[in-house]
C-alpha cells in the first residue's frame, strides 16, 4: 500500500507551533493549538468547514496577528513579521482559492514570485546595468525550470494571461509562484479542491515530488479524507479551531473524535466506508 | 463567422504580387496627394524650394528653411520604405476595397477636416474621435466588413527560408518603385498642367525634374529597406506541423530564437496575432507601427518649422499652447504610476506638483536670496535651473513619501480621501506660509533656465517646446523602464491582489511609498518647469480641480498604459483647456462652421454661451467614455481584458480567509502593513 519513500524525514522540527490561539473579537477561531512539522515531512491538517484550518495558514504566514501563543520556525519566532518577511524566512503559501495575479501572464506571475530572489532597484532598474540584465534572464529560466516540473505544457504557455488556464493548470502555476522564493517550508491550503479523480491523482504526485525531488517540507490543509491519508506522514485533526488529534494516518483514521466531528454519530456501515481503501 | 479558410501548402501571399501592388501603391497614393495637394504639403515643399532660391523673398529665415527641407525629404523617405515594407508584409487576404475605406477613414479624412476647420488641427482631430468611433461601430455591424474577419493564428511557426525572404525583399523592392513611380508620375503631371497654366514658375521645372527621378529611384532602394523590416519581424505561418520538428536540433542564437518564436506563437492570445508578419492587417502589425511612430516623432521634432506653412498665422499661439499641453503629459505619467501601476487611489496629485513649482519658485527668484541671504547672480540662477530640476523633483518625492505613509494601511475609498486631503492641504500651507512664499501674492520673478545662446522669453517659446519634449522623452523612458522591472511588476502585483503580492514576498509599505516617491518625482519635473515658464507662482495656480483633471487623463488614457496616458492627458487638456474654452471666440468668428450653429441657438435662447455649458459638455464626454470604452482610449491589455472579459472566462471569485467578514474584529485584524 505504502511504498518505499524515497525520501526519510528528519526528526529535526522546522515549524513550531506553541499554543497558538486566534481571537476574533468575541470568537475564538483557534484555540490553543500545538503543532510540529519536522523537516521533510508531508504533514496534513484535516477538519471540518470551519474548523479553522485556513486561519492557522494565516496566523503562520502573518496575515493575522497571533492572539497568544508562539510560531517558531528554525528555532526562530516568526510572530509578528510581515507576510513578506515570512516568506523572506522561508515559508511560502498557495491559496484555497488561487489567488495569482490574473491579469499578468504565467511567467509575469512566476516572476514576481522571484521579487525577494533579485536584487534590482529603484535606479539599477532605471539604467538596466549589466547586472540587472543579467538577473532577469536568469530569472526567466529559473521561470521555465519551475514550470517545467510539471511538464513541458506549462512552458509553452508562458505567454499567455493565466486567466486564461484550467483550473488546475492555475494551480499548478500558483505552486510554482510559491517555488519561485525557494522556501524551505510549503503550505498548501487545499490543493486538490475542485479537481476530479484524475485531476487529483495528479496533483497528489507532484506534491510527493514536491518532497522528494525538490526536498522541500510540506504542510498541507486537505478535505478530502481519501487523498490526506494517503499522502501524509502525520495528520493533524482540528475541529471548532481545537486540536482534536493528531498522529499516523491509520491512527487517525479510526479516531473516534475525528470520525463523530466528520461525520455525526456514525453507523456501522458508514465507519466501514470510512475506512476506505485511500489515495496512494 | 468567417468564410476564409488559410492555404494550408503555400506560404507566400494568397494573392498575386501584382495586386498587392495596386492595392498598397493607391492605399498610400490617395493620402499623400491628399496632403499635398489639398492640405498644401506641396506648398511646404514649393516655398522651401522658392526660398532657397530667393531668400530674400522667403517667408522664413534659412535656418527653418533647411530644417523644413530635412523634414520634408526625411519624410518621403519612410513613405517610401513604408510602401515597401506593406507590400512585403502583406499576406493579401484582405479585400482591397476593406483597406481602402479604412485608409481613407484614418488618413484621408483626418486631413480633409482639418482643412475644413481653417488648419486647426486640435479641432480637426477632435471631429475625427467623434468620427471614428461612430465608423468603428459602423464596421462592426455591416456585413461587409465582417466578412472576411479570419485573421492569421499560426499555429506552429517557423523562421522563413532563405528563398521566402528573398522573395518578400523582391516584392518590397518593386512596392517601394511602384509607389515611387505613380507619385512622380502624378505630381509631374500636375506640375506640368500648372506650368502650362501659368501657375508655377520656371525654377520648379527643375525640382519637378528632379524629384520625378529621386522618387523613381529612391523608391527602389527604399522599397528594399522596407522589405528589410519586414523580414526581421517576420515569422512565417505553417500550418504544417511536422516543420516544428526538426528546427530544435539547431543549436546558437538562430535555433534559440526558433524556440522563442515557436514558444511565443503557439501561446499567443488570439489579439497578439496581429503583431506577427506576414499579416492580413499589415497596418496594424508591429513594424507598421514602428513607422507611424517614426513619422510621429520628425513631425514633432520638426513641428516649430513646419507649423507656419502648414497652419497658417499663429504659430506663436499655437506653440504657446503645446508648451502648456507639455507638463500635463508628465503629470499623467507621473500619476500613472500611482493610479495606473500601483492602483493606489491619488486624489491630490496637484499637492506635489505646487510643491515642485514652489521649490524652483523659492530657489529661482529673489526670494532665496531674501530668505537665506545668500545672493546668487540672476543669470547664474538661470544654469542653475538644470542640476536644480533633479533637486526640485527630489524634494517633491521626499514629500511623496512623507504624504504616503499616513496612507499605507488605508484601502480604495479611505485611502483617497485622506490623499483629497492633502490635495486642499499644501496649497493652504503655501498660502499661509507667507514668510517664506509670500502668500497670496506669490512669487515674481522666477527665473527661466539658461541654455547657449538661447533667448527664452514669453514670446519666443521654441526653446520651452524643446525644452518640454526632452524632459517628455525623459520621462517616458523612466517610466517605461521602472514598468519593466522588478519593481514595476511589484507594484502590479499589489494593484492585483495585495495579500497575494506580500506572501510572494512584496514589501507592501516599501513598495507602496516608491510608487507615492516616483510619482511625486516626476510632478516635480513638471512643478519646475511649470514656475520657470510662467515666471511666477502662487498658490491659487493649485486646486483640487486640478488633482480631478489630472485622474481624468489617466483614466481617459486608459490607467497603466504609457501611450495611452500621453494621448489621454493631450486629449483632455484639447478638449477641456482648449476647445471648451475657446468655443466662444470661435462662435464669433463669421468664418467658422460654429457661427450658424450659434446663431441658430441664440434665436432660442438669447443668453447662451458655449462657456456656460463648458463643464455639462466635459461631464457628457467623460461619461460617454467610461461607458463605451472604459478602459481608456489606448488601454494596456491587461486591462482591457480586465473590463471586457467574457462572461466564462471570469474567475469565480470567493472569499479565501475562513472567517466570515461579518465578525467585528475582520477588518482590524488584517494587518498587510
Amino acid at each position: 500500500m505504502v511504498e518505499e519513500q524515497a525520501y526519510v524525514p528528519t526528526n529535526e522540527v522546522l515549524l513550531d507551533l506553541q499554543n497558538v490561539t486566534k481571537h476574533f473579537g468575541g470568537l475564538a477561531a483557534v484555540q490553543d493549538v500545538n503543532l510540529q512539522v519536522r523537516r521533510g515531512e508531508i504533514v496534513s491538517v484535516i477538519g471540518p468547514n470551519g474548523a479553522g484550518k485556513t486561519t492557522v495558514f494565516n496566523l503562520i504566514t502573518g496575515i493575522y496577528r497571533v492572539s497568544s501563543g508562539d510560531i517558531v520556525l528554525d528555532g526562530k519566532s516568526i510572530l509578528g513579521l510581515t507576510p513578506d518577511q515570512v516568506l523572506r524566512r522561508g515559508i511560502a503559501r498557495t491559496f484555497q482559492n488561487i489567488r495569482l495575479f490574473n491579469n499578468m501572464t504565467v511567467l509575469e506571475n512566476i516572476l514576481v514570485g522571484q521579487h525577494t530572489q533579485l536584487n534590482a532597484n529603484i535606479l539599477t532598474s532605471l539604467f538596466r546595468t549589466p547586472g540587472v540584465r543579467r538577473e532577469e534572464e536568469e530569472a526567466r529560466k529559473r521561470a521555465t525550470e519551475l514550470l517545467s516540473f510539471f511538464g513541458s505544457e506549462l512552458v509553452s504557455r508562458q505567454e499567455e494571461y493565466v486567466i486564461n488556464l484550467s483550473y488546475a493548470d492555475r494551480r499548478r502555476v500558483e505552486i510554482a509562484r510559491a517555488l519561485a522564493a525557494r522556501p524551505k517550508l510549503l503550505l498548501l491550503d487545499e490543493p486538490t479542491a475542485g479537481m476530479n479523480e484524475v485531476e487529483t491523482l495528479e496533483a497528489v504526485k507532484y506534491v510527493r515530488r514536491l518532497r522528494d525531488e525538490l526536498g522541500l517540507t510540506i504542510l498541507l490543509i486537505e478535505h478530502k479524507l481519501a487523498v490526506t491519508m494517503g499522502m501524509s506522514d502525520r495528520i493533524y485533526v482540528l475541529d471548532y479551531g481545537r486540536k482534536i488529534a493528531e498522529g499516523l494516518p491509520e491512527e487517525v483514521r479510526r479516531n473516534e473524535k475525528v470520525i463523530a466531528a466528520y461525520l455525526g454519530k456514525p453507523t456501522a456501515s458508514e465507519q466501514k466506508a470510512a475506512g476506505d481503501a485511500p489515495y496512494v | 463567422m468567417s468564410a476564409v479558410t488559410m492555404n494550408t501548402n503555400s506560404t507566400g501571399p494568397v494573392s498575386t504580387t501584382r495586386s498587392l501592388l495596386i492595392k498598397w501603391v493607391i492605399a498610400l497614393l490617395v493620402p499623400v496627394l491628399v496632403f499635398n495637394f489639398v492640405w498644401q504639403g506641396d506648398y511646404l515643399i514649393n516655398n522651401v524650394i522658392l526660398g532657397f532660391i530667393n531668400p530674400a523673398d522667403a517667408l522664413v529665415d534659412t535656418g527653418s528653411l533647411i530644417q523644413a527641407s530635412i523634414f520634408i525629404l526625411f519624410f518621403y523617405l519612410v513613405v517610401l520604405a513604408f510602401a515597401g515594407y506593406l507590400v512585403a508584409a502583406d499576406t493579401g487576404r484582405r479585400s482591397m476595397l476593406e483597406v481602402w475605406v479604412d485608409v481613407l477613414i484614418f488618413a484621408v479624412l483626418p486631413i480633409l477636416l482639418i482643412v475644413l476647420v481653417n488648419d486647426n488641427l486640435i479641432i480637426g482631430l477632435a471631429l475625427c474621435a467623434i468620427l471614428w468611433p461612430i465608423y468603428f461601430y459602423i464596421r462592426r455591424r455591416v456585413p461587409f466588413f465582417a466578412r472576411s474577419k479570419a485573421l492569421l493564428s499560426p499555429k506552429s511557426v517557423s523562421l522563413l527560408s532563405a528563398e521566402q525572404k528573398a522573395a518578400m525583399v523582391r516584392r518590397a523592392r518593386l512596392g517601394g518603385f511602384a509607389f515611387g513611380l505613380s507619385l512622380a508620375i502624378t505630381w509631374l503631371v500636375v506640375d506640368l498642367v500648372s506650368y502650362f497654366a501659368g501657375a508655377l514658375p520656371t525654377e520648379l521645372l527643375i525640382v519637378t525634374a528632379v524629384r520625378t527621378v529621386f522618387l523613381v529611384v529612391a523608391g527602389y532602394f527604399l522599397g528594399w529597406v522596407g522589405g528589410i523590416v519586414a523580414v526581421r519581424l517576420t515569422l512565417s505561418a505553417n500550418a504544417n506541423s511536422a516543420n516544428g520538428g526538426d528546427n530544435s536540433a539547431q543549436s546558437g542564437a538562430n535555433g534559440r530564437r526558433k524556440r522563442q518564436l515557436m514558444m511565443l506563437a503557439s501561446s499567443r492570445a488570439r489579439e497578439e496575432a496581429r503583431e506577427v508578419v506576414p499579416n492580413d492587417l499589415p497596418l496594424r502589425s508591429a513594424g507598421a507601427r514602428r513607422f507611424f511612430l517614426i513619422l510621429l516623432i520628425a513631425f514633432v521634432l520638426f513641428y516649430p518649422v513646419l507649423d507656419p506653412f502648414l497652419f497658417g498665422y499663429g504659430t506663436a499661439g499655437r506653440l504657446a499652447g503645446y508648451t502648456d499641453a507639455g507638463y500635463y503629459v508628465i503629470l499623467a505619467l507621473g500619476l500613472n504610476i500611482v493610479v495606473g501601476f500601483a492602483g493606489l487611489l491619488d486624489l491630490g496629485y496637484v499637492a506635489f506638483f505646487a510643491i515642485g513649482a514652489y521649490a524652483w519658485g523659492i530657489f529661482g527668484s529673489t526670494q532665496f536670496g531674501r530668505l537665506t541671504n545668500i545672493i546668487i547672480q540672476p543669470e547664474v540662477l538661470s544654469w542653475l535651473f538644470w542640476p536644480m530640476i533633479i533637486v526640485t523633483a527630489l524634494i517633491a518625492a521626499l514629500w511623496g513619501v512623507i504624504l504616503g505613509a499616513p496612507t499605507l494601511r488605508l484601502r480604495g475609498d479611505y485611502l483617497a480621501i485622506v490623499t483629497l486631503g492633502f490635495g486642499e492641504i499644501v496649497p493652504v500651507v503655501f498660502l499661509n506660509l507667507d514668510k517664506y512664499t509670500n502668500g497670496t501674492n506669490g512669487i515674481v520673478g522666477v527665473r527661466s533656465p539658461a541654455f547657449f545662446g538661447i533667448q527664452w522669453t514669453v514670446i519666443n517659446h521654441v526653446p520651452y517646446y524643446y525644452l518640454i519634449l526632452a524632459l517628455i522623452a525623459l520621462v517616458i523612458f523612466a517610466n517605461v523602464r521602472l514598468r519593466d522591472s522588478r519593481l514595476g511588476r511589484a507594484w502590479i502585483a499589489i494593484r492585483e491582489d495585495e495579500i497575494a503580492a506580500a506572501s510572494s514576498g512584496v514589501n507592501l509599505v516599501r513598495t507602496k511609498l516608491f510608487a507615492f516617491g516616483t510619482g511625486a518625482f516626476f510632478s516635480g519635473i513638471a512643478g519646475a518647469y511649470f514656475s520657470a515658464k510662467l515666471g511666477n507662482v502662487s498658490p491659487d495656480l493649485f486646486s483640487f480641480n486640478d488633482s480631478v483633471i489630472y485622474l481624468a487623463m489617466v483614466v481617459i488614457g486608459g490607467l497603466g498604459s504609457i501611450p495611452g496616458v500621453i494621448v489621454g492627458a493631450l486629449a483632455v487638456y484639447s478638449i477641456n483647456l482648449f476647445i471648451l474654452n475657446n468655443l466662444d471666440s470661435i462662435a464669433s468668428d463669421p468664418t467658422s462652421f460654429l457661427y450658424g450653429i450659434d446663431q441658430f441657438i441664440i434665436h432660442y435662447i438669447p443668453s447662451f454661451t458655449f462657456g456656460n455649458i463648458r463643464n455639462l459638455v466635459f461631464g457628457i464626454i467623460l461619461v460617454a467614455i467610461m461607458i463605451f470604452r472604459p478602459e481608456g482610449l489606448i488601454p494596456s491589455a491587461r486591462r482591457k481584458r480586465e473590463l471586457h472579459q467574457a462572461p466564462e472566462e471570469e474567475a469565480v471569485e470567493l472569499g479565501s480567509l475562513d472567517v466570515t467578514t461579518t465578525d467585528p474584529g475582520f477588518e482590524a485584524e488584517v494587518r498587510i502593513e
